[in-house]
């Protein structure tokens, strides 16, 4: 369903801060996975979600959703088979705008833009079965400025826009990292609730472990711009959080006697030790 | 529990809000209506109010709706008014000339809609770039002379003023004969704005205008559902700045000539109308909005002939009494906070 071959992205690439955020990464994902990406900062998972939905370029290698070749896609195009929640909860939905306007433009999704109606009559009651799901009352408050609503609320709304029109992929980006425990726990609860309704492929990136092993069917490591681990079938049922986080610390441990070993031999020019220095913090 | 509280006061928010709009509209008309007789200021300002409505709606529209402040309407403005006086001196009909001003101005628009995409040039700075080539471009259209006369040609206004002052003497006699044009301006212009307005309502509740206004505000939500926002942007851009030639070559008709300087100052002129509007309205919905942009140039054009009347200043000082009534309208409600956060601080203190 979506392949990413060879994907290499390098941000600032001919200057002394050249990153190379991914590094030639392949990944297959079947419809109906749903997929956990964890990994530390800068691992490369938030530019792997930038290039499979069109916010940050491959340099290299080909990207294929449901059959299409996607690499050259502009980043709207891509949207309209693409559902995406981001971390931020102010980024999914647009202030100003009432729950029904937010709801209706989703509507809209991958059709083309006409001069009908913006809010229809005939879209109320679906609105209101997706927003009674949550159990959040927010059916009762369609003519609301989704400003005037708190992250988790807005965020659940977001899910709801992002799967109204049931995409080839959903995407989300680290969706409860901002909310409060109670807030993220509803949205967690929705997400498994419309991944499995839908039953389409989803990709999640996560810092909790728990979530990375409560959730999805095959959960997936990245360290340095690469795929380190990838974990599915009988081995990701017996996965717990106390082995992920030892799979980190292996991860860090394999980093610090490279370092030792180059330190040894003398082979350690002041760059070297900066940047180990950087990556070793951005890690902790 | 708690959730159905607070619907149940949200309702009576909206339900309050929706009569307080029309309260305060009320209120505003008997205010003005008190000043304009008491100050004895000629109906003529509401005229050249209604003229100049549809550039702050313009302007309403983008800085409002897709938040930023562009200046292109000092561009699209006297481009429009050009094209009306060249079009109406050639023997085109002033309808046409309205519809043709607009096209003209709505192209002004994409111009500075392809710099800012094309270029990646953020808009204010776009629209500058645009304003000054629309300058030449003003002059080209007319031909290379910066002013077009159009005495004793057909206009709106002078195809209807004869029959129109003939009916007004037969109807209440001699005491209206000198508003005639006055009264006529207002009638005509007042309802081109109450159609164009009704357009634009339609629009900003269609499909597209929902777009463009969720644009404005989260582009990046817009890019995420799948439609091109830059569309959008230009979009916007072509339809605002298209009123701001329709504008123009409304105000052409109105002064009966045509000047490559008619732009001038239209941006601080258009700010004003948006924030008076909204300051003296508190208007919520997106047809409350349109109602307050142009209520807010009516009130800035009335105003401003008040001071003018009260003070017997000199026709030269228009734009330095302009900029102090923008001055007022923008300055005043900052004040205001100011000096309740002032109190605010004095209260806790003691």
């Amino acid at each position: 369903m979506l392949e990413l071959d060879n994907v290499s992205v390098t941000f600032n690439a001919g200057t002394s801060n050249e990153v190379r955020a991914l590094k030639e990464v392949s990944l297959s994902v079947e419809e109906g996975d749903f997929v956990t990406v964890i990994g530390s900062n800068g691992a490369g998972k938030s530019t792997l979600f930038g290039v499979i939905a069109g916010a940050a370029t491959a340099d290299s290698g080909q990207i294929h959703l449901g059959g299409h070749n996607i690499t050259h896609w502009p980043e709207y195009k891509r949207s309209q088979v693409i559902g995406r929640v981001f971390q931020d909860p102010r980024l999914g939905t647009c202030p100003g705008l009432t729950i029904r306007e937010n709801l209706s433009l989703a509507a809209i999704h991958g059709r083309r833009l006409g001069l009908r109606r913006d809010v229809k009559k005939d879209q109320e009651q679906w609105f209101r079965d997706e927003l009674e799901r949550q159990q959040l009352g927010l059916e009762e408050r369609l003519d609301t400025d989704v400003a005037l609503l708190s992250g988790g609320q807005r965020q659940s709304i977001t899910l709801i826009m992002a799967t109204l029109v049931k995409p080839r992929l959903l995407l989300l980006d680290e969706h409860t990292a901002a909310l409060d425990p109670r807030a993220a726990e509803q949205i967690i609860t929705l997400t498994r609730d419309l991944a499995d309704r839908h039953e389409m492929s989803t990709v999640m990136i996560t810092h909790s472990m728990q979530q990375a092993c409560d959730l999805g069917s095959r959960v997936i490591m990245m360290h340095q711009g690469e795929i380190v681990f990838d974990i599915s079938g009988k081995e990701r049922y017996q996965l717990t959080p106390a082995d992920l986080i030892d799979r980190f610390h292996s991860l860090e441990d394999a980093e610090l006697s490279d370092a030792q070993i180059l330190g040894q031999t003398g082979s350690f020019s002041q760059k070297d030790l900066t940047a180990l220095a950087r990556r070793s913090s951005r890690n902790r | 529990m708690s959730s159905q509280a607070s619907t149940a006061r949200q309702g009576s928010d909206s339900l309050a809000s929706r009569h307080s709009f029309l309260l305060r509209g009320l209120l505003l008309i008997i205010v003005v209506g008190v000043v304009m007789s008491l100050g004895n200021v000629n109906i003529g300002a509401i005229g050249q109010g209604l003229g100049y409505a549809l550039a702050g709606v313009c302007v309403f529209i983008t800085y409002r709706i897709l938040g930023f402040v562009d200046l292109t309407v000092d561009g699209a403005f006297p481009i429009g008014g050009a094209v009306c006086a060249i079009l109406i001196v050639n023997g085109a009909s002033p309808e046409v000339a309205l519809l043709v001003a607009f096209v003209f101005g709505a192209l002004t628009g994409l111009a500075t809609a392809l710099v800012d995409i094309l270029f990646k040039i953020e808009g204010l700075l776009a629209s500058i770039i645009v304003i000054t080539g629309a300058y030449t471009v003003t002059l080209r259209i007319m031909a290379g002379r910066s002013n077009i006369p159009l005495l004793g040609q057909e206009t709106l206004i002078s195809r209807h003023s004869r029959p129109f002052r003939a009916w007004l003497v037969e109807q209440f006699g001699d005491g209206l004969k000198r508003q005639s044009t006055n009264l006529l301006e207002i009638i005509l212009f007042g309802g081109v704005v109450i159609v164009v307005l009704a357009i634009l309502y339609w629009f900003m509740r269609s499909e597209f205008g929902l777009a463009v206004r969720a644009t404005g505000k989260n582009p990046q939500m817009v890019r995420a559902t799948g439609i091109n926002h830059y569309v959008m942007i230009a979009l916007g851009l072509m339809v605002a700045n298209g009123l701001a030639g329709l504008s123009g070559s409304l105000v052409v008709q109105q002064f009966g000539f045509a000047d490559v300087s008619l732009g001038f100052g239209l941006i601080v002129r258009g700010l004003a109308a948006v924030i008076i509007g909204e300051v003296l309205l508190r208007p919520k919905s997106t047809g409350q909005l349109l109602i307050a942009a142009v209520a807010g140039m009516l009130v800035f054009d009335i105003s401003r002939a008040w001071i003018f009347s009260a003070l017997d200043l000199p026709t030269t000082d228009i734009q330095l009494v302009s900029a102090l009534v923008v001055l007022a309208a923008l300055g005043t409600p900052r004040l205001y906070e100011r000096y309740k956060a002032y109190r605010q601080r004095f209260a806790n203190t003691r």
